[in-house]
């Protein structure tokens, strides 16, 4: 492996315009990364005629870079602005964003720059390590089922977050998978709530309801205390995190690493169920689970490291067995197959050249998050400076333009702007943001793999005990309920 | 219920029969004469824009992609692709009714636009509403199988094996009410006596997964899509939906000389324009996108898809025909099926 490794590491850095290709994926895909709503998806489709004119090794190496980037870059406007790139940052702004408003911006930005790489770099090593025997162990033991079980779980985990009582963040989520039922059922397709409304038959878009649930509903907010005269500006600040702070949080870390690479590795699951479920275990294993939410440090740790710790692992049912986890491994079959190749199982046999090229420029991808994020951290944090009568237009622009240019449909304007009053309004009375992103997005990959799953099973749902992994994580999710249940009767109200 | 298959299909064969056993010796043939074309009264000066109704992963999103590079490269002129995906297909359309009439905005879509308007005709018409410029790929479905599956190894065995299982075997493709999938496994299954659990997976990547890992018996779908796991050996095919055993597949029984007596459903994509564009520029469109058929990186984008398996093209008129026939086809199997024909 080793040897494959610097061989591939030569042939990476061995010539002026492969670096140039490395370099520009690297702070190409931060920088697309960052911008709601265009997204790594953008770069990677404008990118994908030209890869044509590139070698294979350097186009799917392109891509691959973007992928790593990508789904960093995103953290730091969630960060700092309440306004995650994608959907895959938006649990990073469940912590982060408070974080910034206590003056703590640096040490959140420095952590997600830090765990970004670190669980990036360790996907990307099990990646060159187990590729095929991993590949194949989750095709042959995770299907619908186990993933319905495993995003159970995951809502039973991390749903008391954000919320002034645990029945509020229950109600939370329960707004969230009733608003993920819009639009046409995932198996047999029949549109439901839709109104006769043709553009909502494919359900209300993540990046327009993240976008006004999160950056809309908080503009309100700090309008409203700007108004009221109780506004205070967010503390400058740029100290990153010590040594001993993050050192603290090592087992977060290896967890998240862990959580990030299972969902990783799951073909069309990809970065966002990791991140959500990254959190949630971090929620799970806390002591102090009401802190959550409120500006912990070990929150932005668990999402960035099991989101990026995805990247690399969704590249193994990609490469092994030809199956692509999310969109942006799909465009690379494409870039595969504009040079007549195919991945799966022959491209390790019939191109190895190529396969130990992305897998050395994903490694350092990930590590370039480290030098090249800390490098732009200190120079952006200081857009915190900007006063907010002008830094709220802007964002407001910015949040419009992301929401528009997903899709390109005016509904999704709109979505934006209702999801920003009604999460205005839901949380003046305690209720919780993350909760109804968290049911949003949940909901409709739980949804689908149910249905699925329900199908395979001939709709017994006793089947479903019949597949140990399915049967421990819906025991796991049932007493996490029940623990939540128990909170809930002798739990007292948050004072906020 | 049952079908009565040969009574369906006896008006409509003469119709659809040309789809099924087009000659395979043109497939990938050039039709178009005119290596050029003037643009009328400047048309286009600017770049297209292309809508297409589905993600840039997928199928449609890669025909796009090469059809946009394949006439860019024949008239220089540059074409965005406008991906709105969603609703099988209802978002897009829907944009693309919305948007200007200057023909500066053509529509990527497949089968599924006929399929939605037969069931619901308030929902365009792609041959009235929509002016057809090519049909650049025609396909045909097949049923597949792990090629180291041992409990069943073609057709006749997998149908003994799936009655014994007495309704619990599964099969993977995209069932959602009204798709051709569905349609054309009511078929099989009628045919055959069978019982067979469908599962309904949208993407590719799960519902192939599905079938490798072993967690459904077989998979539903189109040679084109799951070419890397026929070329690694993962999968084989048992059962070929077609009307005559195409060359590559030539060892792998149709559906007719299994008893099925149905005429199959073919998966088609193709590009538009809206039916009030101005005529001369709907010309140049139609002259741009059927040569661009030609594009020796077209061809070698439909090769690599099995679209030269049997013939994927037709012009504006062989496109229309395609589409009535199967509007009609689908209707009726719709009224039969008992859904609600609007």
């Amino acid at each position: 492996m080793i040897e494959n490794f610097l061989a591939g590491t030569a042939t990476l850095f061995g010539d002026p315009f492969t670096i140039g290709i490395f370099v520009f994926g690297v702070l190409g895909g931060m920088l697309f990364g960052a911008i709601p709503g265009v997204s790594m998806l953008t770069l990677a489709a404008i990118l994908l005629p030209f890869t044509a004119d590139l070698s294979p090794a350097q186009g799917v190496m392109l891509f691959a870079v973007i992928y790593c980037t990508g789904t960093y870059g995103g953290a730091i406007t969630a960060i700092l602005f309440n306004i995650p790139g994608a959907p895959e940052n938006a649990p990073t702004a469940f912590d982060g964003y408070p974080m910034t408003q206590k003056g703590m911006a640096g040490k959140a930005v420095g952590a997600a720059v830090l765990c970004s790489a670190i669980g990036g770099v360790a996907s990307a090593l099990v990646m060159m390590s187990a590729t095929e025997p991993l590949a194949k162990w989750a095709i042959m033991n995770i299907g619908p089922p186990e993933i319905f079980a495993l995003v159970f779980f995951g809502l039973a985990v991390a749903s008391s977050v954000g919320g002034r009582t645990i029945w509020k963040g229950w109600l939370s989520v329960l707004l969230g998978l009733l608003i993920a039922t819009i639009g046409q059922d995932p198996v047999g397709g029949i549109n439901r709530f839709n109104f006769g409304y043709s553009d909502l038959a494919a359900g209300i878009a993540f990046v327009p309801a993240i976008l006004g649930f999160f950056a809309v509903s908080e503009i309100f907010i700090q309008a409203e205390k700007n108004v009221s005269g109780k506004y205070t500006a967010p503390k400058f600040n740029v100290d990153f995190p010590s040594f001993f702070e993050l050192w603290a949080h090592k087992i977060a870390v290896v967890r998240s690493i862990f959580v990030g690479f299972f969902c990783g590795i799951l073909p069309g699951i990809g970065a966002t169920l990791a991140a959500f479920m990254g959190y949630g275990e971090a929620v799970r294993w806390s002591k102090d689970k009401s802190e959550f939410g409120t500006g912990k440090l070990e929150g932005v740790i668990s999402s960035e490291t099991a989101n990026n710790a995805a990247t690399g692992a969704a590249m193994i049912p990609l490469l092994a067995l030809g199956l692509p986890g999310g969109a942006l491994t799909a465009m690379m079959v494409a870039v595969f197959q504009m040079h007549d190749l195919e991945p799966g199982p022959l491209v390790f046999y019939n191109s190895p050249d190529l396969i130990w090229v992305v897998f050395a420029a994903m490694f350092y991808a990930n590590l370039s998050i480290l030098f090249v994020g800390l490098i732009e951290t200190k120079t952006i944090l200081y857009l915190l400076k900007i006063p907010f009568q002008f830094l709220a237009p802007m964002i407001l622009m910015l949040a419009s333009i992301g929401a528009y240019i997903s899709r390109g449909l005016v509904l999704d304007v709109v979505v934006m702007f209702l999801a920003g009053i009604i999460g205005f309004l839901l949380r003046r009375s305690g209720y919780s943001i993350p909760g109804i992103v968290l049911g949003l997005i949940l909901g409709k990959i739980g949804e689908q793999n149910f249905a699925q799953g329900m199908q395979m099973v001939h709709y017994d749902l006793g089947t479903y005990f019949s597949r140990p992994i399915c049967t421990i994580l819906i025991i796991a999710g049932v007493l996490t309920l029940l623990k939540s249940l128990h909170s809930a009767f002798y739990q007292k109200p948050k004072v906020q | 219920m049952k079908f009565n298959l040969k009574k369906q299909f006896s008006t409509l064969a003469l119709v659809t029969g040309f789809a099924a056993t087009a000659s395979m010796s043109i497939a990938g043939e050039c039709r178009v004469a005119d290596a050029s074309m003037d643009k009328p009264g400047g048309f286009p000066d600017r770049a297209l824009t292309m809508i297409v109704p589905y993600g840039p992963g997928g199928g449609s999103g890669q025909i796009a992609a090469a059809m946009a590079e394949a006439v860019t490269e024949l008239t220089g002129v540059g074409i965005n692709r406008d991906h709105k995906p969603g609703g099988s297909g209802t978002v897009g359309m829907t944009a693309y009714m919305a948007a200007p009439t200057d023909g500066y905005n053509v529509l990527e879509h497949i089968d599924d636009a006929s399929s939605a308007h037969a069931l619901d005709s308030s929902r365009p018409n792609p041959a009235e509403d929509l002016i057809p410029l090519v049909i650049s790929q025609v396909t045909f479905s097949q049923i597949y199988i792990r090629s180291n599956e041992t409990r069943y190894t073609d057709w006749p065995s997998f149908v003994e094996w799936v009655q014994a299982q007495n309704g619990k075997a599964t099969i993977a493709n995209v069932s959602k009410e009204g798709s051709m999938e569905r349609v054309i496994m009511k078929f099989i299954t009628e045919a055959s006596d069978m019982k067979i659990q469908q599962i309904s997976f949208d993407k590719g990547a799960p519902r192939y997964g599905a079938l490798l890992g072993g967690q459904v018996d077989a998979l539903f779908e189109q040679p084109g899509d799951v070419r890397k796991f026929l070329d690694a050996g993962n999968f084989k095919p048992i059962l070929t939906v077609f009307n005559e055993r195409p060359g590559v597949f030539s060892n792998v029984p149709t559906h007719r000389e299994m008893g099925m007596d149905f005429e199959p459903l073919l998966r088609f994509r193709g590009f538009y324009v809206h039916k009030d564009a101005p005529s001369d520029r709907v010309d140049w469109l139609k002259w741009a996108f059927q040569r661009a058929y030609c594009e020796d990186s077209y061809q070698t984008f439909n090769e690599s898809k099995f679209m030269n398996v049997i013939d994927s093209y037709r012009d504006t008129a062989g496109a229309i025909d395609m589409i009535n026939a199967a509007i009609i086809q689908y209707r009726d199997v719709y009224k039969e099926m008992g859904l609600d024909v609007k």
